[in-house]
């Protein structure tokens, strides 16, 4: 039977992608207690990197929006794995973390970001807020626009 | 008055308002608690609505101002800490780590330095529960363009 988060995911006209694989020798999340960390999601969508590029340059703000709720899909992908397909053992979303590839004097980070924030919101209503940095980067993985890291709290 | 509120007093320390981000613009809250752990959200050189520090260290900035930064992020820092312990900072069981983004020109590269602005303040603060782990990294930009970020985790009781 479907849980109350997945109803809302259905509301919201969302279908979870799979969960990615990692690019590298790490794991995709660790449950330690009650906390799930879950590793530096990129825009992967159906096995294709969307989004590369630079937001400031070859990618707009929107574009780094749209990034970003890619990164947070994932991310959820991940979270119902670390569940054990239950997403309504999660408690709350305890911090994002956002790295945005971007030229040097882009200012606009926290808005492109809000792309994974309100998706988290959207999901979770108020236990979706969190707290959160975001950060201009050099380069990311594979040349992605946006790449999100995030800690859940489950119980 | 608690045994931080007196310290903080002693160092002629005032910690500023909590500066809280307009919600279209970042949506995100200041701080989350999981258990005995508070997560503070990416703070910046910001008081009363206005960002001090804007630009870049190595380009706008010193190394020495962008210290200065990295102590007014510390007490933005702490006044986030204090609301969320509904005013007891004597509930602080340790500051466990800072996370330091320092808005950098290429080539500038004493990002410690500029964070220990940060560090020395919790030291100060907190004594021997004030010390803690940290990353500092250069960033190519920061969100509006500030000149230094950082988030942080404390244990809290």
């Amino acid at each position: 039977m479907a849980g109350k988060i997945d109803a809302q995911l259905k509301t919201l006209d969302i279908d979870l992608p799979d969960a990615p694989a990692p690019i590298g020798s790490y794991v995709p999340y660790v449950v330690t207690g009650n906390l799930v960390f879950i590793s530096g999601q990129i825009p992967f969508k159906d096995g294709e990197l969307t989004y590369v590029g630079t937001v400031g340059t070859e990618l707009s703000v929107e574009d780094g929006q749209a990034a970003a709720r890619q990164c947070a899909l994932n991310i959820l992908a991940q979270l119902k794995a670390a569940c054990g397909g239950n997403l309504d053992k999660v408690v709350r979303c305890v911090r994002v973390g956002g790295y945005v590839n971007a030229t040097t004097e882009f200012t606009q980070h926290p808005i492109v970001m809000n792309g994974a924030s309100d998706l988290m919101v959207a999901v979770f209503g108020e236990n979706g807020r969190h707290a959160r940095f975001a950060v201009g980067a050099g380069e990311l993985p594979a040349g992605a626009a946006v790449e999100v890291e995030a800690v859940f709290e489950i119980g | 008055m608690g045994a931080i509120d007196r310290r903080l007093a002693e160092l002629g320390v005032e910690l500023p308002p909590p500066h809280i981000p307009p919600p279209d613009f970042a949506n995100y809250i200041p701080f989350t608690r999981a258990g005995n752990l508070l997560h503070i959200a990416g703070e910046g050189p910001i008081v009363d609505s206005e960002l001090l520090y804007e630009g870049k260290v190595g380009r706008e900035f010193s190394e020495e101002a962008g210290r200065a930064a990295a102590r007014i992020v510390g007490l933005n820092i702490l006044t986030h800490v204090k609301v969320a312990l509904d005013g007891e900072l004597d509930r602080v069981r340790r500051c466990v780590r800072l996370f330091g983004l320092i808005n950098v020109a290429p080539g500038f590269n004493d990002v410690a330095t500029v964070l220990n602005g940060a560090s020395d303040l919790m030291v100060e603060v907190f004594g021997e529960q004030g010390r803690h782990s940290r990353v500092a990294i250069g960033a190519v930009g920061l969100p509006l363009g500030m000149a230094i970020e950082i988030e942080s985790l404390f244990e809290v009781a």
